[in-house]
């Protein structure tokens, strides 16, 4: 075993083992380096034990054991976190949730579903598609990612645009706190029980104000009909001012989303291959969803615009087969670029949706500047851009210029009024970048929200909120929607 | 040996950590955990090459423990070669670390002695089915644990008429369309000779001159998922001479699913080879699947003409695809239109039907608590369907499906899609 790891004594270990079986606890060097990271690879760490309980009462069990023994326990879901999230900490507890994958409860009449927290998201909807309902925020790692994990980081995904983000859907929490006591927030029925809200601290929280089990959702009605366009540009930014022009003529259209040229052209390499004509630079892929006529009128309008704005081509589609598969190719696209370098870097910054082709660009300058390989594929419809920067892990100098350039796209964002992260979460990537947006008494307000449902730092520490004060990181804070910081220099 | 040459290195930098091969993981699907998942198998072999991890026993069994079966490479972005860098790791993993004595002598006598040659498969074959004939297997399965169940509810070897090899030629019927080569294979022709003779019948019905190789006896399919490549590579040169010896150009037509996913990546698996990639490659480029050859525009008409009810199969069927078809060959929609050309025939589709039986090759045999955990959720799908048959087109899979619905009491019929095919040209 490796030197000054902080070692399980063995009674607790059988104790972990009791409680969720043999298979359910790991504690050697294979597992730990298999969850040394999530799906974001620059930074790494070894967990001392790997905890999977299979139901609240486990989870609840198992924490009070990691609790004696003295661990700190980071949540994990599927581990397709790009912002490092679910990163272990050294010496530290991974208790995940990838055996807790129980559809609860399906409710046609109140339209609303209780599910484990490991429910892989697709899965839900699967799981009510029978009754004619579905779950609207679907990340682009549906078929992979969980739903606690979308608590977690508030997720969204491309109908984020109609839908909204997690927050929007969640009715009910069930958690184990950091007494391992499980407590529940919301129900299915509620509407607030007066008092203060909170599950709105906890969604989005990152697992550090304690481990989510079980989730209760609502559900949406599968709309009467719904169809695909793809309209195809010579230029990004024509595309990007096609949208921003959607969103000016208040067209609301249940996705608007663009890939440039390069992610065309990897998606197309792929299993994925969705027929994105290959002589575009810019495909915008728009839904549009509602009964028939809103239907027919929204997407003459979207293509409207799109031909203003130079479109030189559209197309558009209603047969499911085909919509799936042009949706397959979207949100494979951040995988596909494995074709192109080993690793990639997934900015997640939002900006306003009138300001869409001045971040691009920013974007695109700063990685030429540094000699990167950039690649755009993006949330337009609500303002949430992901640069892709590919890269390799094992040159120390393009890590530096990856994450120089990252820093810029974010500096470019803020400034532009909008935010560091749409939809991935902080995490350890943008930890740093939290004083951009936010003074020190901004921080330390969240800190003591924290510190009221953890005041011992038990959940996930070290994640999100900065660790040295903005000050010391030496930035200043930039104006923006927040207050700006008073001692800003 | 070193790090590097233990795992494909090379191939697992095309791993980005995305995970969306996760939940279609069969492995992962059973623990949960990341260790049993391709992702975490991929990144635990470039631990292992970069120095952050070792290659211990715990690392071994993880390889090990996968199936092989390629599901994930159906939804893998980034195109991912994963059964190749298994194959590469296994091979490693037993140069490094050899098996003890006794399985050493279990996999020599199993991958040399029995598997390539004739005379072994049929002394294995005659013992088995004297075992079976005598009912020892049922006197020794309960000393077995779960091996002996699956001893148990292991198809009947059948008599030794049935398992006569391919007549050398099979005259075409109607308008001749031109002569293909047929794979017999080296288990299919003493579990599943019917098989291989209604895959004849079938190619002949549709015009084809069928011509068997006599000589050949093993793709080296089983060898090279199981680590055992320098073997593989021989007998891969084996299969391309014999089968050019008796016709050098004509399709190769195989019904079984695993030989010819295999088969089809000869060029691959001979690239380093400067004296045979180019004949491995045009090789390769022959090989078609039965279902591929039957669903061309070709055979379609024929079959559609002669297929006729009074087949006497038990509706509604449903199609289990194969792993090393589905995920292996990409062939998916041809098997489902065949079936639906068999008149009188319903046709169910089951949920998951391109998820793994467990069968993988040996597996059962070597881990049969996990194969048999692999099968149960397939058993459950198999349920809902309502269906009285199921189709599927590899032996492997095919032996598995008997075991699991023996085990479980279900009176479900498991037939070859050939068989079916078969039935439905010569109605009673």
């Amino acid at each position: 075993m490796g030197s000054g790891r902080k070692q399980l004594s063995r009674q607790h270990l059988a104790e972990l083992e009791r409680i969720v079986g043999k298979k359910g606890v790991r504690t050697d060097a294979t597992a730990r380096a298999a969850y040394e990271s999530d799906a974001f690879m620059l930074q790494r760490a070894n967990a001392e034990v790997i905890v999977l309980p299979r139901t609240t009462e486990e989870a609840a069990a198992a924490i009070k054991v990691v609790r004696d023994a003295g661990l700190v326990v980071v949540p994990r879901g599927a581990g397709t976190g790009l912002s490092g999230g679910a990163r272990p900490v050294e010496n530290g507890a991974i208790v995940g949730t990838a055996r807790m994958r129980g559809v609860l409860e399906v409710n046609a009449e109140d339209r609303y579903a209780r599910v484990q927290a490991g429910v892989v998201n697709v899965h839900l909807t699967a799981a009510c598609a029978d009754v004619g309902l579905f779950y609207g925020p679907d990340p682009s790692s549906q078929t992979a990612c969980t739903i606690g994990g979308n608590v977690g980081n508030n997720s969204g995904g491309p109908h984020g645009f109609k839908y909204g983000s997690t927050n929007r859907h969640v009715l009910g929490l069930t958690m184990v706190d950091s007494e391992g006591e499980v407590i529940e927030l919301g129900g299915p029925g509620a509407t607030g029980d007066g008092g203060l809200d909170l599950l709105g601290p906890v969604i989005g929280s990152e697992g550090m104000l304690g481990l989510v089990t079980e989730v209760t959702v609502q559900l949406l009605p599968r709309p009467e009909k719904v169809e695909t366009l793809l309209c195809l540009f010579e230029s990004l930014d024509d595309c990007c001012d096609a949208v921003s022009e959607m969103i000016a003529r208040r067209l609301e259209p249940s996705a608007i989303e663009i890939l440039d040229r390069l992610t065309i052209e990897a998606v197309e390499a792929s299993v994925l291959r969705a027929g994105y004509p290959d002589n575009a630079e810019a495909v915008m892929l728009v839904e549009v969803e509602g009964g028939d006529e809103e239907v027919d009128a929204t997407s003459a309008d979207v293509i409207e615009v799109a031909r203003e704005f130079g479109a030189f081509d559209t197309r558009r589609t209603t047969d499911p087969v085909e919509r799936k598969r042009l949706w397959a190719g979207r949100k494979g696209a951040f995988g596909a670029m494995g074709r192109i370098a080993p690793d990639l870097y997934v900015a997640d910054v939002v900006a306003p949706r009138t300001r869409l082709r001045e971040i691009v660009t920013a974007a695109t300058v700063a990685c030429r500047e540094r000699d990167l390989k950039l690649a755009n594929v993006f949330h337009a419809g609500d303002g949430n851009l992901h640069p892709n920067i590919s890269y390799d892990r094992r040159d120390a100098d393009e890590v530096r210029r990856v994450l120089e350039a990252g820093r810029i796209i974010m500096e470019a964002c803020v400034e532009a009024g909008g935010s560091l992260t749409g939809e991935h979460g902080i995490g350890l990537e943008k930890q740093d970048e939290m004083c951009l947006v936010f003074s020190d008494d901004d921080l330390a307000a969240m800190d003591q929200l924290r510190g009221a449902f953890d005041p011992d730092a038990f959940w996930n520490p070290g994640k999100m909120l900065p660790v040295r004060g903005c000050r010391e990181i030496h930035t200043r804070p930039l104006p923006t929607h927040a207050q700006p910081a008073e001692d800003a220099s | 040996m070193s790090r590097e040459t233990l795992v494909d290195h090379a191939r697992a930098l095309d791993c980005i950590h995305c995970g969306l091969c996760l939940t279609t993981c069969p492995t992962y699907q059973l623990t949960g955990l990341e260790t049993s998942s391709p992702r975490g198998r991929i990144h635990l072999m470039r631990a292992v090459a970069e120095g952050r991890a070792e290659p211990d026993a715990t690392f071994e069994d993880e390889m090990n423990f996968c199936l092989v079966c390629r599901h994930c490479e159906s939804v893998c972005p980034a195109g991912v070669e994963f059964g190749a860098m298994m194959e590469f790791s296994r091979g490693a993993l037993l140069e490094r670390r050899p098996p003890g004595l006794l399985a050493r002598l279990a996999r020599w006598v199993g991958f040399r002695g029995i598997l390539v040659r004739r005379a072994g498969l049929r002394l294995a074959a005659v013992g088995l089915r004297a075992v079976q004939l005598l009912r020892l297997d049922a006197l020794v399965s309960p000393l077995l644990g779960l091996r002996g169940q699956i001893i148990r509810h292991m198809p009947r070897v059948p008599s030794a008429r049935e398992r006569r090899p391919l007549p050398p030629v099979t005259p075409a019927e109607g308008p001749p369309r031109g002569t293909v080569l047929v794979l017999d294979g080296c288990v299919m022709p003493e579990l599943f000779g019917r098989v291989n003779r209604a895959m004849t019948d079938v190619l002949a019905a549709t015009g084809r001159e069928v011509r068997s190789v006599p000589k050949h006896v093993c793709c080296g399919a089983l060898h090279a998922h199981n680590g055992e490549l320098d073997q593989a590579e021989e007998l891969a040169r084996k299969t391309i001479s014999q089968f050019n010896e008796v016709d050098g150009s004509a399709p190769v037509v195989i019904d079984s699913a695993g030989c010819g996913a295999h088969m089809k990546e000869y060029g691959r698996l001979l690239a380093n080879d400067p004296e045979w990639r180019e004949r491995a490659s045009s090789f390769a480029a022959r090989v078609v699947d039965l279902t591929e050859e039957l669903a061309s525009p070709e055979a379609i008409p024929r079959l559609r003409e002669r297929l006729a009810d009074g087949h006497g199969i038990q509706g509604p069927v449903t199609w289990d695809d194969p792993c090393h078809l589905c995920h292996g060959q990409g062939v998916r929609e041809q098997p489902r239109q065949l079936l639906d050309l068999v008149p009188g025939l319903e046709r169910v589709e089951m949920s998951g039907a391109d998820s793994c039986c467990g069968s993988a090759g040996i597996y059962t045999v070597l881990r049969p608590e996990d194969s048999l955990d692999v099968l149960d959720p397939k058993l459950e799908s198999l349920e809902q369907t309502g269906a009285k048959t199921l189709v599927t087109a590899n032996p492997g899979c095919h032996q598995q499906w008997e075991i699991g619905v023996g085990k479980s009491g279900k009176g479900v019929e498991i037939l070859h899609l050939a068989e079916v095919l078969e039935r439905a040209l010569r109605p009673r």
